[in-house]
C-alpha cells in the first residue's frame, strides 16, 4: 500500500483541507468569496455541468490560472440543509425534468443514472471507484468488439492514481487488470459484504473489499464514514466523495465561478470563424449569456448530446459537431442485474455503505465461452423502496409482496455490471416532446444485442452460485441497467466520433467533451473515476496546448 | 425518551397491524436523527389535504387499486392515495416516460379511467364497487397482459403496471409504518450503525419474532401465495356472490 503523501496531494487539490472543521457540511465562505464574473466579460473557458468531468476540469484550469465560468442546472447543494436521511426525501438529488425512453429495452433514467446540482451524479453514485482494465481500451483489436480508444491505458494511468488520492479511494489491494494498491485501508464490512466474502471463498471465486470513494480515518476536514448506509441518497457525513467536496472548493479557492441553477441551453458558435463563442442559459426564467474563449460541456450521455443537437446552426444545420451523424450514437448502460439471496441469520445490509465487496474474476473475455467480454459482481444493498423493485419484479403482490417485503432483514444482495456493447442505434435525438423552458426533450432508444443477453444470463448464474454457497435457501433476480457512457465519443478520425484524444471536438477547435459521453466501450466498471481522469488528463492537454495558442486550429494533433 | 409527543395507542404501529417486530418503533429514535430528516419522514404522518391532483371518482378507484397492490385490507392503512396524489400535484415524476406511454399525470387519470371501464363491462358499476374478487381478477388479467406484452385499452399494460407498482410501493414504503413491519430503522444521521454483520444488532433494532409466529419463511410466503391465488382465482364474468354489492369490497379474505 502507497502512502498517502499529503503534501503531494495538497500541491495539486487543497479541497478536502478547505472543508470547514467545526461540523458544518459546506465551505460557506468560500461560496460567499466566489469571484463573480461579468456576463460581458470574455472569460477562458465555460465549463456545462459541475458533476465528474465538469469539475475537475474547472478545478484543475482554474488552478492553471485560467478564468473559469461553470454552469450547472441545478443546486449549489449543503449537505446539511439540502440532503436527508431518507430514501423518498432524496428525490431532488436526481435529474427529473422530462425525458422520454424507447428501443426494445428501455433505459430508466432518472435516480438510476441522472444526477443533478452541482456535484453532479456523485452525489448520489454508491461510491464504487474501480479502474479500467487495460483490455477495455482495444476491444476491437483484441475481441473483435466494441471499438478501440485513441489512447492506451497507459496513458490514463497517471490520472487514476492522481484521483485515487484526491478522492481518496479505500480497498484490498487490487489483483486484476493493471494490479494496484489504494490510498486508504479497506472499511470493515457489514452483513451483505460478509456473506459476499463468505460466499466467494466457498465458490472458489475471488473478491476483495473495495474499491469505494469513501474515506477510512481522516483525510483533511472530511470526518469518517459512520456506516448509515445512505450512500446513494448523499452523503450527509462528507465521508463520501463527491466533487462537491473533492474538486470544488479548490476550484473556488483558485478563482473559478460555479453558476448554479443554469441551463444552458445553446452553445454559441460564430458560423464565419466556426468557433464557439459562448453559451445562453436560463436562470430563473430569464435568459442569460455567457461570452468564452472555449467551451467545455460535461452534461453526461444524455444531456450533452441533446444540448449538441440544440445547438444547430447555419454552419451545423443537423447539430453542432455532427457532420458525421455521430452525436448521441453509441450510448451504453451495463447490463446490472441484481440477485437477492435469503438467509436464516439476519443480514440487515442497510447497515453499512452499499458499496463494501467487489469481484473482478468474471470481467475479460473468457475463450471457452460463446460471448466477449464479461462482468464484475459487487455488493448493493438495496433499502426499502428499492427493494420492493425487487420483489415487485417477480410478478408480487398484495399479500405477498408484503411477506416478502417483511422479510427484508434476512435479505443480501448483490449486482453485476455487465459490459453491453456499443451500437450506433442506442442513442439520443431530439422528441417532439418539450420541457417546460420550451426545449425539445431527450429521446433515448436501447436495444440489447445478443452478445448483451447471454453476459446477463452468465452474471445471474455467477451471483447465484455465490449466494447459494454462502447458504442462500431461495434467490431472486431483477433485470436492471447502470450508469451510462457514450454519445459523444472520443475517436481517432471525425467519421467515428465526435472528440479527439484530447476530448477536443473534431468540429469546433475550442470546443470540448469532457464527461462520461467520451468514453468509446465501457468495461464493467464504474465510471466515474474514469471519467475523472480523463478530464484531469483533458485538462493537462489544454494547460500545455495553451502555451501555443488554445484556438490554433492548425495545431497538430 | 425524549422527542415530540404520541399519544399512547400511536406506539409501534404497523400496517393493518401485521409484522414480526413486535415493540419495535422508529419513531423512538426521532430525537437522534437530523431537523432536515425528520421534518421530512414526520410530514408522512400529518392528516392527508384535500385532493390535489385525483377527482374523487379518480380517487376511489385509486384507493381500491392500491388496497389491492399493496394488501391493505384493514385500518390502520398507509394513506398510499393521499400520497400519491400530492406527488402528482407536484409533477414530480422520476425523470422519464416510455415513449409509448403519455407523462405520468396523464398515464395515471387514463389508467384509472381503463380500470373504471373495465368493471363498467364487467359488471355496469365503476372498479371501486366491484367485491374485491373482482376487483383482484380485472387487476390480475392486466398483470396478465402486460407479462404478454400486450395492450390494455390502448396502453401498454406491463408499462401501466410498471407505474402503479412504482408511485405504489415508494409511497407506501416511505412510511413509517412500513418501516415498522419490516424492522428498518430508517433514517440515521447523525447516529450512524456501530454493530455491523450477521445477526449483529444496535440496541434500538428488534430481532425477527420467531415466537409469535413460528413458521418458516418458504411456508410463510407459501401460506400468502395460496391466499393470494384464492383471491384472484375467480373468473371473470362468473356470478355474483353474497358481498359483491358491498361498496369497495372492504371485507378481508
Amino acid at each position: 500500500m502507497r502512502g498517502p503523501d499529503y503534501a503531494s496531494i495538497r500541491a495539486r487539490n487543497d479541497s478536502a483541507w478547505l472543508l470547514p472543521n467545526d461540523g458544518d457540511r459546506a465551505q460557506h465562505r468560500l461560496r460567499d468569496d466566489m469571484r463573480r464574473h461579468d456576463e460581458d466579460d470574455e472569460v477562458d473557458l465555460v465549463v456545462i455541468g459541475a458533476g465528474a468531468g465538469g469539475s475537475v476540469l474547472t478545478q484543475r484550469l482554474a488552478r492553471a490560472g485560467w478564468k473559469v465560468v461553470c454552469l450547472d442546472a441545478g443546486p449549489f447543494w449543503d449537505p446539511d440543509r439540502d440532503w436527508v436521511s431518507d430514501e423518498r426525501g432524496s428525490h431532488r438529488l436526481y435529474w427529473t425534468e422530462p425525458r422520454q425512453i424507447g428501443g426494445t429495452d428501455p433505459v430508466p433514467l432518472g435516480s438510476n443514472n441522472s444526477g443533478r446540482g452541482v456535484g453532479g451524479s456523485m452525489v448520489h453514485f454508491a461510491g464504487y471507484v474501480p479502474r479500467f482494465h487495460p483490455s477495455d481500451f482495444r476491444t476491437r483489436t483484441a475481441d473483435g468488439v466494441g471499438a478501440d480508444w485513441p489512447i492506451a491505458y497507459t496513458d490514463l494511468r497517471p490520472y487514476y492514481e492522481q484521483i485515487e488520492q484526491e478522492l481518496p479511494v479505500a480497498g484490498q489491494p487490487w489483483p486484476w487488470g493493471d494490479p494496484h494498491d489504494y490510498p486508504h485501508h479497506a472499511h470493515p464490512v457489514g452483513g451483505n459484504g460478509d456473506v459476499f466474502l463468505r460466499g466467494a471463498a466457498a465458490a472458489g471465486i475471488e473478491a476483495r473489499v473495495g474499491p469505494v470513494a469513501i474515506t477510512n480515518g481522516r483525510f483533511g476536514n472530511r470526518p469518517h464514514c459512520i456506516y448509515r448506509g445512505f450512500c446513494l441518497q448523499g452523503c450527509k457525513v462528507d465521508a463520501k466523495a463527491s466533487p462537491l467536496i473533492t474538486h470544488v472548493p479548490d476550484a473556488l479557492a483558485h478563482g473559478a465561478e460555479i453558476r448554479a441553477r443554469c441551463h444552458v441551453s445553446k452553445i454559441l458558435v460564430d458560423d464565419a470563424t466556426g468557433l464557439a463563442t459562448g453559451v445562453t442559459y436560463l436562470h430563473d426564467g430569464l435568459e442569460h449569456r455567457q461570452r468564452a474563449r472555449a467551451v467545455a460541456v460535461a452534461g453526461y450521455s444524455i444531456e450533452t448530446p441533446r444540448l449538441l443537437l440544440l445547438s444547430a446552426s447555419r454552419r451545423f444545420p443537423e447539430g453542432l459537431c455532427n457532420d458525421h451523424d455521430q452525436v448521441g450514437r453509441y450510448l451504453m448502460v451495463q447490463g446490472a442485474p441484481q440477485t437477492a439471496g435469503r438467509f436464516d441469520s439476519e443480514v440487515r445490509m442497510y447497515k453499512a455503505p452499499p458499496p463494501e465487496v467487489s469481484s473482478e474474476a468474471f470481467y475479460e473475455t473468457d475463450p471457452t465461452k460463446p460471448y466477449k467480454r464479461g462482468w464484475s459482481i459487487q455488493t448493493v444493498s438495496p433499502l426499502p423502496i428499492t427493494w420492493s423493485e425487487h420483489v415487485t419484479a417477480q410478478g408480487h403482490w398484495g399479500e405477498v409482496l408484503r411477506e416478502y417485503m417483511r422479510d427484508y432483514i434476512h435479505w443480501s444482495t448483490l449486482g453485476a455490471l455487465c459490459e453491453f456493447l456499443p451500437q450506433p442505434d442506442n442513442r439520443v435525438t431530439l422528441a417532439d416532446e418539450k420541457d417546460r423552458h420550451g426545449l425539445p426533450v431527450a429521446h433515448f432508444s436501447y436495444s440489447r444485442c445478443d452478445n448483451d443477453r447471454q453476459l446477463m444470463a452468465a452474471a445471474q448464474a455467477s451471483m447465484e452460485t455465490i449466494l447459494r454457497a454462502a447458504g442462500a435457501q431461495e434467490v431472486m433476480t431483477v433485470q436492471r441497467y447502470a450508469h451510462l457512457v457514450g454519445g459523444a465519443r472520443m475517436a481517432r478520425r471525425p467519421e467515428d466520433g465526435v472528440v479527439d484524444a484530447d476530448l477536443r471536438s473534431f468540429a469546433v477547435p475550442n470546443l470540448y467533451v469532457t464527461d462520461g459521453s467520451v468514453l468509446p466501450t465501457q468495461g464493467s466498471a464504474n465510471p466515474a473515476l474514469t471519467i475523472m481522469s480523463l478530464a484531469a488528463r483533458a485538462a493537462d492537454r489544454m494547460i500545455a496546448a495553451a502555451r501555443t495558442g488554445l484556438v490554433d486550429a492548425e495545431r497538430t494533433r | 425518551m425524549t422527542g415530540p409527543y404520541r399519544a399512547p395507542d400511536q406506539h409501534g404501529l404497523t400496517p393493518q397491524g401485521r409484522g414480526r417486530f413486535p415493540g419495535f418503533d422508529v419513531l423512538d429514535e426521532v430525537h437522534r436523527w437530523d431537523m432536515v430528516t425528520a421534518g421530512v419522514v414526520l410530514a408522512r404522518l400529518a392528516p392527508p389535504v384535500e385532493l390535489s391532483f385525483f377527482s374523487l371518482a379518480e380517487n376511489a378507484c385509486a384507493v381500491a387499486l392500491m388496497d389491492l397492490l399493496l394488501g391493505q385490507d384493514c385500518e390502520p392503512r398507509v394513506p398510499v392515495v393521499a400520497l400519491i396524489d400530492a406527488r402528482l400535484a407536484a409533477d414530480e415524476t422520476d425523470g422519464w416516460h416510455y415513449d409509448d406511454m403519455p407523462r405520468d399525470r396523464d398515464a395515471w387519470r387514463r389508467s384509472l379511467a381503463a380500470l373504471d371501464e373495465d368493471a363498467d363491462d364487467l359488471a355496469g358499476r365503476p372498479f371501486a364497487e366491484l367485491a374485491r374478487e373482482d376487483q383482484a381478477a380485472l387487476l390480475q388479467q392486466v398483470q396478465q397482459l402486460g407479462a404478454d406484452g400486450s395492450p390494455w385499452r390502448g396502453l401498454r399494460a406491463e408499462h401501466v403496471w410498471g407505474l402503479w407498482t412504482r408511485y405504489g410501493c415508494t409511497a407506501f414504503y416511505s412510511h413509517p409504518w412500513a418501516w415498522n413491519e419490516m424492522g428498518f430503522p430508517g433514517p440515521a444521521y447523525p447516529r450512524g450503525y456501530k454493530n455491523r454483520g450477521v445477526d449483529a444488532r444496535e440496541r434500538f433494532e428488534v430481532a425477527d419474532s420467531f415466537d409469535r409466529d413460528p413458521v418458516p419463511f418458504a411456508q410463510r410466503v407459501e401460506r400468502a401465495r395460496a391466499r393470494h391465488a384464492e383471491l384472484v382465482r375467480r373468473r371473470l364474468g362468473h356470478d355474483e356472490r353474497p358481498g359483491d354489492h358491498e361498496p369497495g369490497g372492504g371485507s378481508a379474505a
